[in-house]
């Protein structure tokens, strides 16, 4: 049994409450309507028992429990948001599997039986191959029921499944909902617009201006609004005051016993038994770690822009940088070490010298900044919009008891494939072309972690955005600013140095690579040429690590808030 | 205890992350960046001092950096002969430095920065003990 008592939310520096003394009690075995005119507060209402809006005073009790004080446990509770929460480049299938997959334990015979259950129950057995992205408005409310079916729960919210459908697949749902509700005692609650056929259900709440306009058998609906037929309902709650429906409601007598605070009485004198613990362990972290690993390269690979896109950018870009050595770095004249030679010529092989540094020492500094800049646009694109694209699949994920942790993990693995193919192939490509000297896997570390911290920011950027739109923007600015203030092109003033240098990741992977050079005059001309000062190759290193590891624990606070919309 | 959906960060847990992250980024950096100078355990060899009264100095072990300018002696068996020119206090000071054949295995060009630990010979001359490019 689901009770409402005295439910209200404001939202702070609003004047009016979105929902406002909600008090109202739903049974087991339930099949209840909850309708009302646009922003009267319905899926406000259905967001708050789901727990993904704070109400601001009042109380939720489910079986008896305050859900304050504990809250549904992840598989009891099933809520089918407005918005679609599929994959759309997953079969039907595959959906189901790895939706499973991520809430329960079990075998992968368990899981496949319970995909064929739930598919059978809500009529998708035929459409088990078929893409998610190709499915009508009805199979897609179908497949998002059959998600939340698979953990069985006992409380079943859906917001507006049946709107936009036509009469007939809005019929079908219904009656699929209503006969989900016999099943296991489900509490089975619709957010609904639509007033055609109203007796399929066992209540009827109705709401207007957040408040509580009535909450009864839909046989009573009619008589109590004085009306003709259920579809006159709306026009005449828009003829008083939402306060006044609310007033009347409230002052309404209702059957002995019946009230939400009746009911509560009787719960609080109860010693609640304790029933068996209706329990399905959620699975390990490593286990949907796993799962949302191998759901996210199966998307990757089956989305063949993004898998062009992502080899264009790994061939191409580095074979831009070789453009300017092809023919591989130029040989280094050393000046004459001798002091027998005249000043006229010593001043000529010093100019000599110096043209020289200039020219080689630009290109050498120019070509590491330059797949710098190029590996940290590719970071930035990895992750821009990673979290922030599927971001209500991954609230709804959340409240169905994917660990934020394991989702990250998850997202972190697959964005490791990407960073590592970058790092490598730009490493030995313009290495092989240029022919750089130094240590190959010196020269690697540092454009490795580069591209592995721009990733990690770029992905807390995108965990913190409201959007697609902000996160590109967030992660272009990320990387445009990284060339100016690296100092590497101009030198900065020393206190602006100072200062920028620490958060310039570019900068460390420059200066980590030309280290490797130390050895060779390619080095010595880079610091005949550059007034910015090079760290060393660890100092370097650390700080590139540390920027990884900023960025990885702002993603998971990033992901861990509650974002929906 | 709040609900599950609506888990809330609170920004000063944020912050404080930042702080440590910071901290903990410019004590590493601290620490590496020392130890990137095998010779910090040396004193620096101050060329006023040097200038004024090398043979006061006769026997001391310094550390210096330097560029090399030109080869001015140098003898197969014995080693060879430079002048290095330190910065110190924005001033240049043109100093003789020898390195021992024993070293021979450094390339020593003209115009790069070298880093020695040296000792001050009865004559006055820094000889260098270990060297490396800086």
């Amino acid at each position: 049994m689901l009770v409402l008592d005295s439910i209200h939310l404001q939202i702070e520096g609003e004047e009016t409450p979105l929902l406002s003394n909600i008090s109202v009690l739903f049974p087991a075995s339930h099949f209840g309507a909850i309708l009302g005119p646009s922003g009267c507060g319905k899926s406000t209402l259905l967001k708050v028992i789901a727990g993904i809006l704070p109400h601001t005073s009042g109380a939720l009790y489910w079986q008896g429990k305050n859900l304050e004080n504990e809250d549904l446990p992840a598989h009891q509770l099933g809520y089918v948001p407005q918005f679609s929460c599929t994959h759309p480049r997953l079969t039907v299938r595959e959906n189901l599997i790895y939706c499973a997959r991520l809430r329960k334990k079990g075998t992968p015979q368990e899981i496949a039986s319970t995909v064929d259950q739930v598919s059978e129950e809500t009529g998708l057995t035929e459409l088990q191959n078929r893409m998610a992205g190709v499915l009508s408005g009805g199979q897609l409310r179908r497949l998002g029921l059959a998600m939340e079916l698979t953990t069985q729960p006992s409380l079943l919210l859906a917001d507006e499944v049946t709107s936009g459908l036509d009469p007939k697949s809005e019929e079908e749902i219904t009656e699929l909902l209503s006969s989900l509700s016999q099943e296991q005692g489900r509490l089975v609650l619709l957010v609904t617009h639509s007033l055609r056929n109203i007796e399929v259900y066992d209540s009827i709440t109705v709401l207007t201006g957040g408040r509580l306009a009535y909450s009864a058998d839909p046989r009573d609906l009619t008589h109590y609004f004085q009306v003709k037929n259920p579809e006159l309902i709306y026009p005449a709650l828009a003829q008083r005051d939402p306060e006044a429906w609310g007033q009347d409601w409230d002052e309404l007598p209702k059957p002995e016993g019946m009230t939400p605070r009746n009911i509560l009485g009787e719960l609080e004198s109860m010693t609640i038994s304790e029933e068996k613990e209706e329990s399905l362990e959620l699975p390990s972290f490593l286990s949907q770690s796993w799962t949302w690993l191998r759901r996210r390269l199966k998307i990757f690979f089956r989305d063949p822009a993004q898998v062009f896109l992502q080899l264009s950018l790994l061939l191409i870009f580095p074979a831009v940088v070789t453009l300017f050595a092809y023919r591989g770095l130029p040989e280094v004249r050393n000046m004459a070490m001798s002091s027998d030679t005249g000043v006229v010529e010593q001043l000529r092989d010093s100019l000599a010298f110096t043209i020289q540094s200039s020219r080689v020492g630009t290109l050498v500094s120019g070509l590491a900044m330059f797949q710098v800049i190029l590996l940290a646009l590719m970071g930035s694109n990895n992750s821009a919009r990673e979290v922030v694209g599927d971001r209500p699949i991954l609230e709804k994920e959340k409240l169905a008891g994917l660990r934020t942790g394991s989702a990250l993990f998850g997202m972190g693995l697959f964005l490791t494939f990407l960073v590592l193919a970058q790092s490598i192939w730009m490493t030995l490509f313009v290495r092989a072309v240029c022919q750089f000297p130094g240590n190959l896997f010196d020269q690697f570390l540092p454009f490795f972690f580069l591209t592995g911290g721009v990733t990690a920011l770029c992905l807390a950027i995108s965990s913190w955005a409201s959007s697609s739109e902000q996160a590109s923007l967030g992660s272009l600015y990320l990387v445009g600013f990284q060339l100016p203030l690296s100092g590497a092109i101009l030198a900065l003033p020393d206190f602006l140095g100072i200062l920028t240098r620490p958060f310039i990741s570019a900068y460390w992977a420059w200066s980590c690579y030309l280290q490797t050079l130390r050895d060779t005059r390619f080095y010595d001309v880079v610091r005949f040429i550059t007034e910015t000062p090079l760290a060393g190759s660890t100092v370097s290193l650390w700080i590139l690590l540390v920027h990884l590891g900023l960025g990885g624990v702002f993603a998971y606070f990033g992901m861990r808030r509650s974002q929906w919309r | 205890m709040a609900r599950r959906a609506h888990q809330k960060t609170p920004s000063s847990l944020l912050f404080g992350f930042v702080a440590v992250f910071f901290v903990f980024a410019a004590v590493g950096a601290f620490f590496l960046q020392k130890g990137s100078n095998p010779y910090r355990t040396v004193e620096p060899l101050k060329p006023n001092d040097y200038f004024e009264n090398a043979n006061s100095l006769r026997g001391n072990i310094y550390q210096v950096e330097g560029v090399i300018m030109n080869a001015l002696a140098q003898n197969p068996e014995k080693g060879r002969l430079f002048s290095i020119v330190l910065t110190s206090e924005s001033k240049k000071w043109p100093m003789p430095i020898f390195i021992p054949s024993k070293l021979r295995q450094i390339n020593l060009q003209k115009n790069q920065s070298y880093r020695a630990k040296v000792r001050v010979d009865d004559s006055g001359i820094l000889v260098a003990e270990e060297i490396q490019k800086s």
